[in-house]
């Protein structure tokens, strides 16, 4: 099931500028996995070296926003598109 | 002769480029990606550490200082492996979601990338060291480094707990130090199973905050070391220290030592020269009354101050891997405040080439 994810700016830069990839999964956890097996070099950015969501990441889904901890089981449809950001920080 | 100069700031990458050391081009590559240090392998390739604090540590590698591509594997640690507990409390604060609890052991940032022999090394926080004899494609940990008995004792400088200086012995290749802040200075002399302290006489209190250490690896067992408490030289590859200030400004620290400050230090191999950025103690580090100077070691002895064409209101520091010597006579230096200097006559005299830099944290010097 095709699902389609936007990149934040620092990463599609690894992706020759592409905004926009596609990936397969029910969940955003299966689809992170999927779009990490998919290109290598971004799954160093997605996951830590225990497998986990990186804490700093979010996701956007419709109008609910997703911290990473609940992302992995966070249900997905075909044709979702999902926006992957960072949560804020700073001032 | 040609250098190229590769500037790590949070914000990127300056590459700066000189044909005869007078006039030089600037580019700022690896946009966005904070850029913590850089080496170049024997077959001219330049490799860039990058480390986001939303997206992780990864390499980039180029062939011509422009192009620049992400390699697919950086140093990690294992699942299991479990973490320094007050390395976790000191980077706490950026640990939103509790992660660090579970008590896990993540590579927070590559200090410091060192070629020899054929293989690329990674000096790592949290504090650890890692290896790829394939140019960067895999990374093995050391273990007999990142395992040593006691690392659940050792306490973080100030910046975290890294490794963030290697050297390497080209004579011979069972030897190796590494630097970490601040457990202290180890070496091993069995290709990096076991691995010793090497801090006699080296004042500190628990472990020792060493900052950076200089050498020539073809003269390997002499080593020139900036200690948080003061600069010291060994003659017997850090079995013995002595303290070698004279010349250099002193001042009381935080303890009541009364000693030299500073961070970075470089060697020129030819002229056996060795080159230190003092700042004026623990509690101001900037320079002295704002005059920036650079501090030069001739002779194994005493220390020179060298302030030609350096501002008398730099109110900033120089980070440990903020300076660097091109073996040519060539010495290359940044201050957090985005200035960068260079000397191609071994600090005489010292012309800033960029300003306007985020804080530099690396800067690296490579002759074509």
């Amino acid at each position: 099931m095709s699902v389609r994810v936007q990149l934040p700016p620092l990463l599609r830069g690894l992706m020759q500028g592409e905004r926009w990839l596609e990936a397969e999964g029910n969940s955003i956890g299966a689809m992170l996995a999927d779009l990490g097996k998919r290109n290598p070099s971004l799954a160093l950015h997605i996951f830590d070296e225990q497998g986990a969501i990186r804490h700093n990441i979010a996701f956007i889904h419709g109008d609910e926003i997703v911290r990473a901890k609940q992302a992995a089981a966070h249900p997905l449809k075909p044709g979702d598109e999902i926006v992957m950001t960072t949560a804020l920080a700073g001032g | 002769m040609a250098v190229s100069l590769v500037v790590g700031t949070p914000k990127g990458a300056a590459v700066l480029q000189s044909k005869d050391g007078k006039t030089w081009s600037e580019d700022f590559v690896l946009r966005g990606w904070p850029v913590t240090a850089s080496v170049r392998d024997d077959k001219g390739r330049t490799y860039a550490a990058v480390n986001s604090p939303n997206f992780g540590v990864a390499l980039f590698a180029s062939d011509n200082l422009k192009d620049w591509k992400q390699l697919e594997s950086a140093p990690r640690y294992r699942p299991e492996d479990r973490g320094n507990p007050e390395h976790h409390r000191l980077v706490a604060k950026f640990d939103f979601e509790g992660k660090l609890k579970d008590g896990g052991r993540f590579v927070d940032q590559i200090w410091t990338l060192h070629n020899a022999r054929g293989a690329l090394y990674a000096g790592v926080s949290e504090a650890g060291l890692f290896v790829s004899k394939d140019r960067g494609e895999s990374w093995e940990p050391i273990d007999g480094f990142n395992e040593m008995p006691g690392r659940a004792e050792w306490q973080p400088g100030f910046g975290g707990l890294g490794a963030h200086t290697i050297l390497t012995d080209a004579k011979n290749p069972n030897r190796m130090w590494a630097g970490v802040s601040a457990a202290g200075f180890f070496r091993t002399d069995d290709g990096g199973k076991n691995w010793t302290r090497k801090d006699k006489d080296v004042h500190g209190f628990g472990g020792n905050c060493v900052h950076h250490v200089a050498h020539d690896p073809d003269d390997a067992n002499v080593l020139f070391r900036q200690e948080h408490f003061g600069v010291y030289r060994s003659d017997d590859g850090g079995d013995n220290w002595r303290v070698l200030e004279d010349g250099l400004p002193v001042t009381d620290m935080s303890d009541g030592h009364r000693c030299s400050f500073g961070f970075a230090m470089a060697m020129d191999r030819k002229a056996k020269a060795v080159f230190a950025v003092p700042l004026d103690g623990d509690a101001q580090r900037f320079p002295r009354d704002g005059q920036l100077a650079v501090y030069r070691n001739a002779d194994g002895k005493r220390w020179e101050p060298l302030t030609k064409g350096l501002p008398g209101n730099c109110f900033a520091g120089v980070l440990r891997g903020a300076m660097s010597a091109d073996q040519q006579s060539g010495v290359y230096f940044a201050t957090t405040s985005g200035a960068l200097y260079a000397s191609g006559n071994l600090g005489e005299s010292w012309n800033e080439i960029a300003t306007g830099l985020p804080r530099v944290m690396s800067v690296d010097a490579y002759v074509q």
